[in-house]
């Protein structure tokens, strides 16, 4: 135990003192945000370029409800103090609209030389033909736009509902109440207290991603530093005092304190970032949601587990392989589970209690990130399956332990070729 | 007592014995060398001896008891393949490896710099390993093995890729450790380096001893039946010489391996006749030599 401690605290305070550790800390999270906040801030200022745009209908009166409703949108969502609801999805472009009621074949043809001329950007052929069929052409060069795209058929749609109830003779304030949108609003049976679910899913999903990565990035860590003191070969001199099993202990004991240490400075960052803020942008909201002590506590136990299993895999292939290149290659086998469990981990928030979630929180490969997202998206995940989660990730972090521990002894005095399986299956029965 | 003590000790990887059967001991304060060629299962002999693997068979003593963790705190070991932290200072480095040994950390601070200081390197002590040169490296190696003042030390090839200067330092410290009572093992294929430190050797050759025993004793069993001669004038007398079994010559300096039965004598007097001897010695054949004899026996 003495020795284990003393292994650890050298290759914590080693790593927390390097250069490499600050730079991960910092950078992380301007990577974090970096992916998160600028597109998604990028995407809400695409729409302030301005486009020409020609709505084609046989009457007038058809032609005029979609202009106006275009435009009515377009000036709701550009006043700031919209409500969000109101908005359906993004902003449209802003599009000056013009009105033909020329719906011959020859104005179609003009219409399209111009887009091709770039006098015009688009057009909507709302010929009567194409109402009836329920199916309207917008000729426009951003056909890649779909989100735009999606949302100006919402629009149209809802013009030619209003003029169709028009035309059956209702007066304008019945026609605005019957078709006011209305709002869904999930409600946990745990009651208003209960925090919002889309806010808790772009929390969970944050912290699990932090979790992933974390994981990952540690686990890579104990492997490689294993290579290092393979090749740099002062294997043996450790050996001469500490046994293989004190050796790969105190590594990833020390590797996960430093870990530990770059999310708890993570952690303590967002806290007192969101304790400063007062401004209410979801963000904020969403973060502070997820932080509450019981979903810490989870993190942590789930983190550690996940680490550990992972990190004993690495340095029972670390100890195996001579080389950078090796390493990549087992690497990516060894993480496989996790990363499937990512591939899969959107679809577990929406149904925590699908037959795949319940296999994932219990598989123990695979449980760290799959349990800790059903216990944050459903805080009332039934306990004998967090405690059977738990269970099973303890038993077999005990028996790796006990078999990547065999493979790391006789694998870091084994120098040249890398080991096939059947030579791996040996050391593992060598005494 | 004994400080070590192998009985019938044995160890295969598959089919592949690397040490069969071996037994031998070192006296408390004696200087051993474990001698053979490349391959010969010394490295696996020693790792065996620290629990780094664990023999098939056969009985190890430590400090006169079965081998136990424990008592690798009083164990030094300078292992064949050198390694070191590269990224680390050198006197933390130290510092940690004395801690792994039992000492506390102010005590392996203190050690380490009397030694750094001894050897010459105290000027280095804030360095990253990998800013020092591959002799400088070995030195802190050396160090290593020595700080925590074991009683049994253990020396795998010391002196290889040191130049003269150091590997006069390191013989001058490890005579030093052997007038202290400590019990030294030296495992090499460079005869030359050890002879004239070691008491007993033992050689083995492909896992097996092939001669062990007091040096003097078994030099003496081979006999004087070298020569060594310095002289002036022709070397003639060494072409057809039914006295000479083999020879060196370096003009005016040879070494010759005597016929079987010839007489030294006899040699003496044909050279004098023909040139001036200055110098006229009858040797024991060196360790180097009775190694060779013996692998390659041994082999055939």
């Amino acid at each position: 135990m003495h020795n284990i401690l003393i292994i650890a605290k050298r290759e914590y305070l080693e790593r927390v003192r390097s250069r490499s550790f600050m730079i991960m800390t910092l950078f992380i999270p301007v990577l974090m945000f970096g992916v998160t906040v600028v597109p998604t801030l990028l995407m809400v200022r695409g729409g302030n370029e301005s486009k020409r745009m020609v709505v084609a209908a046989a009457d007038r009166d058809t032609a005029e409800m979609i202009r106006s409703r275009i435009e009515q949108e377009q000036e709701k969502a550009g006043s700031p103090d919209a409500p969000k609801t109101a908005r359906r999805g993004l902003p449209l472009t802003n599009f000056t609209v013009e009105v033909s009621t020329n719906t011959a074949a020859e104005e179609r043809t003009a219409l399209t030389a111009r887009i091709n001329q770039k006098q015009l950007d688009a057009f909507l052929w709302a010929t009567p033909d194409a109402i009836a069929a329920r199916k309207i052409d917008f000729v426009t060069r951003d056909t890649s736009s779909f989100i735009e795209n999606g949302v100006l058929g919402q629009i149209v749609s809802d013009a030619l509902r209003r003029h169709a109830l028009k035309t059956k003779g209702l007066k304008e304030d019945d026609i605005e109440a019957a078709l006011q949108p209305v709002e869904v609003e999930p409600m946990s049976p745990l009651g208003k207290n209960a925090p919002n679910p889309q806010t808790m899913f772009i929390a969970t999903l944050g912290i699990v991603m932090v979790m992933y990565m974390t994981v990952l990035l540690y686990g890579i860590n104990v492997m490689r530093s294993i290579l290092e003191e393979k090749t740099s070969r002062i294997m043996e001199v450790m050996l001469s005092t500490a046994s293989a099993k004190e050796m790969m202990a105190g590594k990833i004991l020390g590797v996960g304190a430093v870990g530990l240490t770059q999310v708890g400075i993570w952690a303590a960052t967002a806290v007192a970032f969101v304790g400063s803020a007062t401004a209410s942008a979801g963000m904020i909201k969403s973060v502070k949601a997820a932080l509450n002590p019981q979903l810490l506590i989870y993190f942590v136990v789930f983190f550690l587990l996940g680490y550990v299993l992972y990190s004993t895999l690495c340095a029972a292939v670390g100890s195996m392989v001579n080389s950078e290149q090796e390493a990549q290659q087992m690497q990516f086998l060894v993480m496989m589970p996790m990363i499937l469990a990512v591939i899969f981990i959107t679809n577990i928030f929406q149904h925590p209690n699908s037959p795949i979630a319940v296999f994932g929180s219990l598989f123990p490969f695979t449980a760290p990130l799959v349990m800790f997202s059903r216990v944050a998206m459903q805080p009332d995940t039934s306990p004998w399956q967090i405690a059977l989660s738990i269970a099973l990730m303890l038993a077999t972090i005990y028996g790796m332990v006990l078999l990547c521990a065999r493979i790391y002894r006789v694998g870091i005095l084994m120098y040249g070729k890398k080991p096939n399986l059947p030579e791996i299956m040996k050391w593992i029965k060598y005494a | 007592m004994q400080t070590i003590e192998l009985s019938k000790v044995r160890k295969s990887y598959d089919q592949f014995v690397a040490v069969n059967d071996l037994s031998f001991s070192i006296e408390q304060g004696g200087v051993f060398g474990l001698l053979g060629p490349n391959g010969a299962g010394k490295t696996s002999t020693i790792r065996m001896m620290i629990g780094i693997t664990v023999p098939d068979s056969g009985q190890i003593n430590l400090f006169g008891k079965p081998f136990e963790r424990k008592s690798l705190n009083k164990v030094g070991y300078l292992p064949e393949e050198r390694g070191l932290y590269k990224k680390m200072k050198i006197i933390e480095q130290l510092i940690f490896l004395g801690e792994l040994h039992g000492m506390q950390a102010a005590a392996a601070r203190q050690k380490a710099m009397e030694w750094c200081k001894r050897l010459e390197i105290d000027a280095w002590m804030l360095k990253k390993v990998e800013e020092l040169s591959k002799g400088m490296q070995q030195k802190i190696q050396f160090i290593a093995a020595l700080l925590h003042d074991p009683d049994f030390i253990i020396m795998d090839e010391p002196f290889f890729g040191l130049d003269p200067v150091n590997a006069t330092l390191l013989k001058d410290v490890m005579l030093d450790l052997k007038k202290q009572g400590k019990t030294i093992l030296f495992s090499t294929h460079r005869m030359d380096q050890v002879e004239k430190l070691c008491d007993s050797i033992c050689l083995i050759n492909k896992g097996n001893a092939v001669l062990q025993g007091e040096l003097k004793s078994i030099k003496s069993g081979y006999g004087k039946s070298n020569v060594q001669i310095e002289y002036e004038g022709n070397g003639n007398f060494l072409e057809n010489n039914p006295l000479v079994g083999a020879y060196n010559n370096y003009g005016n300096y040879v070494e010759i391996k005597l016929a079987p039965g010839a007489d030294p004598q006899k040699l003496l007097n044909m050279v004098a006749e023909h040139s001036r001897v200055n110098r006229f010695e009858l040797m024991e054949p060196s360790l180097e030599e009775i190694f060779i004899n013996t692998v390659s026996k041994s082999n055939a």
